[in-house]
């Protein structure tokens, strides 16, 4: 009788960690209702973005038409003028540095690749914004004169930022592989090549394989789809 | 744990066979219960995926609306620049002035004129001899800074800008190692040495600066505490000091009709 009652007793501290066990479980599990929720949430953002990325193309358009007007009439306004056609050249000159001109030139293409997820795979196998923020940074100390990221132009206002899973570039959510194309001198370009620097850094250390650097004769960079404005900064008189 | 007890039970008298498999059973079930909540639980760390998405959608939708803002606001800008051009041109007037006024608004947003505005001043110093500020972390500061809006950025007096570039340097070779005791220093455009204290000042809404450096956990103040932040009024940020950023040798505007 007396292992009976042993019995009875294991088996029902046996049946409360069980209980105990499903309980949390099913605490877990509540979590998830407040999740499906926020799917509701996320679908209504997914709208909100897909209809101010549709406004933003329409008023682009306009913004491109204008900028054509625009550029006629500087030259019909002012042909009397003979400082003028030095002025209007120094203004293109102005906007293709600050990116808001497709160019073309020789340079070179670099392609980086996320290393292949696997089970084990951690936050050390994705390519992350500090990482193309310091290759653009390379890149412009060796006297690149236009850089894009996944077609995306570097301008004053660019910012390479994450964003849960994703990296932002100008606000766009580009991902794996990032093609990072940039215009100027070959030889120098090259540089960022170099035994010591960022890129060799990211394959020795960190074992990134999949990266290729091909040099190019032509290569287009297009411009940035967006206006650059000043709000708050004036001029010193 | 099951298979344990049910041993237990096979030893007593024969009798109780059902009841040792009902108990079997029983334990049976609850495992497998257990499993499938675990199996739930797993599928919970995809849907923590699902909420950073909701991070993300927030993020990029912010991003659209300010660039629809920005492209909007030129757009107005074009329009009555262009409808003052006709107007000159209507009355025969000169429009050489118009035109100056076009590339003065150029030349300041790619940084080629000192301007003032209100704004934050930070001021970044190394935390010992061994643990410098470095390179990415000034750029890591410039990109947040854009990222709130900064319309015009200095470090120590020097103007960021397209193509800034900013680099550390090791005297005696560089070397990415914390612990490298040798003259350190940091370069900006190849040219310009600045070393501790940092001081960089950035222009443009001034609450818009100040919260999102100071955004707790995410914020770069909140992340290093050799930062700290003052908003100011009226700061003055020297134009680019050279010319070297501005040169383009090999970068030429695809004119129009020309195929790509």
């Amino acid at each position: 009788m007396k292992k009976k009652h042993e019995i009875a007793i294991i088996l029902g501290i046996t049946c409360i960690l069980l209980t105990f066990s499903i309980m949390v479980q099913l605490r877990t599990t509540n979590n998830l209702i407040s999740i499906a929720g926020n799917t509701y949430r996320e679908n209504d953002l997914r709208d909100e973005v897909l209809r101010w990325k549709e406004k933003y193309d329409v008023i682009y358009e306009q913004l491109q038409l204008s900028e054509k007007q625009l550029e006629e009439e500087r030259k019909v306004s002012t042909s009397s003028d003979d400082s003028s056609l030095e002025k209007q050249e120094e203004l293109k000159r102005i906007n293709t540095y600050l990116g808001l001109t497709d160019v073309q030139g020789e340079g070179m293409i670099i392609t980086l690749y996320d290393n292949t997820p696997s089970t084990f795979s951690t936050s050390n196998d994705l390519i992350h914004d500090d990482d193309l923020r310091r290759i653009v940074n390379e890149l412009k100390n060796n006297g690149v004169e236009a850089i894009s990221i996944n077609g995306e132009r570097i301008v004053p206002s660019t910012t390479i930022t994450c964003a849960g899973t994703v990296i932002l570039v100008n606000g766009e959510i580009i991902g794996s592989p990032f093609v990072i194309k940039a215009i100027g001198d070959q030889s120098r370009i090259n540089n960022i090549m170099r035994p010591g620097g960022y890129i060799y850094m990211l394959q020795e250390q960190y074992g990134f394989n999949n990266i290729e650097a091909k040099k190019s004769d032509h290569l287009v960079i297009e411009k940035f789809n967006g206006a650059l404005t000043n709000r708050y900064i004036k001029n010193v008189k | 744990m099951c298979w344990f007890y049910t041993n237990i039970n096979k030893k007593m008298k024969k009798g109780k066979g059902t009841m040792t498999i009902t108990i079997g059973l029983v334990c049976f079930v609850l495992t497998y219960i257990i499993f499938m909540q675990f199996k739930t639980v797993e599928e919970t760390n995809i849907t923590l995926i699902e909420t950073m998405r909701e991070a993300e959608l927030t993020e990029s939708l912010a991003s659209w609306k300010e660039r629809y803002n920005a492209t909007e606001e030129k757009l107005l800008q074009n329009n009555e620049t262009l409808i003052e051009y006709r107007q000159k041109r209507a009355s025969n007037q000169e429009a050489t002035e118009l035109l100056n006024k076009e590339l003065l608004q150029a030349q300041t947003i790619a940084g080629l004129t000192d301007v003032t505005g209100d704004g934050v001043v930070i001021t970044f110093y190394d935390k010992s001899e061994e643990n410098k500020v470095k390179d990415r972390e000034l750029l890591e500061l410039i990109n947040e800074l854009k990222y709130a809006g900064a319309e015009a950025i200095s470090i120590n007096d020097q103007r960021i800008v397209n193509m800034t570039n900013i680099m550390n340097i090791w005297i005696g070779g560089e070397d990415d190692n914390e612990s490298y005791k040798e003259d350190f220093y940091i370069l900006i455009d190849n040219s310009k040495r600045i070393t501790s204290p940092y001081v960089i000042k950035a222009i443009g809404d001034p609450k818009t600066l100040e919260s999102t450096l100071t955004a707790k956990i995410s914020g770069f103040i909140s992340r290093y505490s050799n930062a700290t932040l003052k908003v100011q009024n009226n700061i003055v940020i020297p134009k680019y000091n050279g010319e070297e950023n501005f040169k383009l040798r090999y970068a030429q505007e695809v004119t129009k009709g020309e195929e790509k």
